[in-house]
């Protein structure tokens, strides 16, 4: 009787206890459940797919086909180094002119802030494919930009804009420049403005300043702004397709019509997840050095 | 630049004004401030205070006027080369720093040796008795710890002007209260001119050598703090420096510092302070000057009038009464408790004062 009366408030506040270090993992139930459903098991799939072999008319057979893998290094390695260097060269670019932009809408506009911020999202109220068709009428041979650079003299009577590597990376960087701007935006906006006078105080120069303590404290957001950029470009194939030529072909114009055109999923499938992990590897490495630079001086 | 103590002042204003957009902040100011003292610029919020202060450290342009600092104009240098340093209110802590390199960040800028930069380091961080938390970061640290950090931060550079913009207002009572002695404490060892901001008399009094009240611009009364306290000049400075009861009176001989009440009555007060040549003044006198009796056992006090408790709080270390008076109005009274009798509301009494308590308002 003594016993239970005891023990019956303290087995119920245990049990409670229980229930309660649970909830958290109920709360992740959901997204567990997306990510297992639409990542995790398509991802398997196409792992699983990269290493059949066979062909569409006598099916594909599961058989550790590793050598499905080579070709993004063999066949496809031009393609798989222009992705690189392509999504590179659109990143940096990016940084380039994203960085100041970014600075500038977080400490000079004011109060135009908000304009600024719409009209840096201006171009998502237009469908990307509508906007990068735009920019094929922009850059066309008989455009006004081709006329102008060749009248001055830039570019050759016979030359184009259109259909060249440049016009690819142009593209690239138009069309990612947001995901760049925004997460740098972000960490600068956030940013305790006196930090600014404190370095002044503390003999920083403008120049000083900026690189001891605006930079080291945007740098979150530029890491996000490069990942952002870099590894949707690295899979890309719809520049090429529209500003591009066969010549500037990208590793996502391979898969693309290894999947939709040759039909050889295993092909596809392979220079996909090679890509990916490529990619990943890169990802983790960058992060890596760039995040422990941010934590020493 | 001149060596300490050779009489120019660290710090001086001239006619300094700052109009921003729509709203004058800070009207034609003039302010010398020695050089080693702790100097307190007080006022309310929205006085002025801070501008006045971005205005010495470099912060903030001037519309018109001059800063000097030891004789030397710099009023269109950049903060940089100003050779002074702030404490800022939200303490501008580098976040991605240690507190070590937040400290040493002056230093660096300045390309000094790097065996003197963690020597003088060490040695500030003992200062302001942060030994062993260089390692870790600004937001590992209290609120106190940080503050000192800003502290530590700023001295380290040697800096000839400390200046200090409310440091201790983020911090609860009893760690304003130790600070305060810490701050004065550490003033005293390093012998810079501070110039602390702040909008709490009674921070002001305890801390500052001279304290300047700010009103709407400009600087009304500057001082010692006892001689700000007992003879404030102006009914701003009177109220904002603690209770007062003020009233007016008429000039019946400024020889013998004779007024006259409105009903006649006669006050007292120091001839020394009715040198203005005014007929009508208005008179003040604190609570804890005031003396209380019972009609029965009359006071020495030359001042006196009658009047009847309304109110008697006991605090413990004294009572405040509130005295209602036909020729003043009502009036605040603190008694120290000393055993003495202790009055209740509705009793009558004898409100009484001496004339060197008086001081006169404008
Ligand atoms: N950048 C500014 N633009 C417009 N008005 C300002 C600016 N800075 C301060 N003020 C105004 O100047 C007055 C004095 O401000 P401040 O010096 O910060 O006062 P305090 O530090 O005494 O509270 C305030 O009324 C404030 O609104
Ligand atoms: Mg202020």
């Amino acid at each position: 009787m003594t016993a239970a009366t005891v023990s019956g408030p303290a087995v119920s506040a245990a049990s409670a206890a229980r229930r309660r270090r649970r909830i958290p993992y109920l709360l992740l139930l959901p997204g567990m459940a997306w990510l297992l459903l639409f990542f995790f098991l398509p991802l398997a799939q196409l792992v699983v797919t990269s290493l059949e072999e066979g062909s569409l008319e006598a099916g594909f057979n599961f058989a550790w086909a590793w050598d499905n893998y080579g070709a993004l290094f063999t066949t496809y390695r031009g393609q798989f180094l222009r992705s690189l260097v392509f999504a590179g060269i659109a990143t940096l670019l990016s940084l380039l002119i994203g960085y100041p932009l970014a600075y500038a809408i977080a400490f000079r506009t004011g109060r135009y802030k908000p304009l600024f911020l719409v009209l840096l999202l201006m171009p998502f109220l237009v469908p990307f494919l509508l906007r990068t068709l735009a920019w094929r009428i922009i850059l066309a041979d008989e455009g006004l930009v081709v006329t102008t650079l060749q009248s001055i003299g830039i570019l050759g009577s016979s030359g184009r804009v259109l259909a060249t590597p440049m016009a690819v990376v142009a593209g690239l960087t138009y069309n990612l420049m947001p995901f760049m701007v925004l997460p740098i935006y972000v960490a600068l906006e956030k940013m305790d403005k006196a930090l600014l006078e404190a370095s002044a105080d503390l003999y920083g120069s403008p120049f000083v300043s900026f690189w001891k303590v605006t930079w080291p404290l945007s740098l979150p957001g530029v890491i996000s702004g490069t990942l952002l950029t870099f590894i949707p470009a690295a899979g890309d194939y719809v520049e090429v397709e529209l500003l591009g030529n066969p010549q500037s072909a990208m590793v996502g114009n391979v898969i693309e019509s290894k999947f939709l055109n040759v039909i050889d999923y295993p092909a596809a499938a392979a220079l996909s997840v090679g890509l990916m992990v490529v990619v990943v590897f890169l990802v983790v490495f960058y992060v890596r050095r760039v995040g422990t630079e941010e934590l020493v001086t | 630049m001149t060596s300490p103590g050779s009489g120019v002042p660290a710090v001086e204003l001239v006619s300094l004004t700052k109009e921003f957009a729509d709203f004058v902040a800070v009207k034609e100011l003039d302010l010398a401030i020695d050089d080693g003292h702790f100097f307190a610029l007080l006022g309310p919020s929205g006085c002025g205070k801070t501008t006045t202060l971005r205005m010495i450290g470099g912060f903030e342009e001037p519309s018109s006027g001059i800063v000097r600092l030891h004789g030397e104009d710099v009023t269109g240098l950049k903060p940089y080369r100003r050779p002074v340093n702030t404490v800022f209110q939200s303490y501008a802590l580098f976040p991605h720093l240690t507190i070590h390199e937040n400290v040493a960040f002056g230093l660096r800028r300045q390309k000094i040796d790097p065996g003197e930069v963690n020597r003088r380091v060490g040695e500030v961080l003992e200062l302001v008795q942060l030994t062993g938390r260089g390692r870790q970061r600004p937001r590992q640290l209290s609120g106190g710890q940080q503050q000192r950090v800003a502290l530590a931060r700023a001295l380290v550079n040697h800096p000839r002007v400390l200046l200090l913009d409310e440091p201790l207002g983020a911090l609860d009572l009893k760690l304003r209260k130790e600070m305060q002695i810490e701050l004065k404490r550490i003033q005293q060892e390093v012998g810079i001119t501070f110039i602390h901001v702040t909008h709490d008399q009674e921070e002001a009094m305890t801390m500052a050598d001279t304290i300047a009240v700010m009103h709407g611009g400009t600087i009304e009364r500057m001082g010692h703090p006892d001689e700000i306290y007992e003879d404030p000049r102006t009914t701003f400075v009177a109220g904002f420096l603690g209770a007062s009861n003020l009233m007016d009176a008429r000039v019946i001989s400024p020889e013998q510092g004779k007024l006259v009440l409105g009903d006649g009555t006669p006050v007292w007060i120091e001839p020394s302070r009715l040198m203005n040549g005014a007929t009508t003044v208005s008179v003040g006198v604190r609570p804890e000057k005031l003396h209380l009796s019972a009609p029965d056992s009359p006071l020495e006090t030359p001042n006196r009038v009658p009047g009847t408790v309304t109110d008697a709080s006991f605090t413990g270390a004294s009572t405040q009464y509130l005295v209602d008076t036909q020729q003043i109005g009502e009036v605040a009274v603190t008694i120290q408790n000393l055993g003495d009798r202790r009055f209740r509301a509705n009793d009558q009494v004898t409100v009484g004062w001496y004339p060197e308590h008086c001081f006169l308002v404008t």
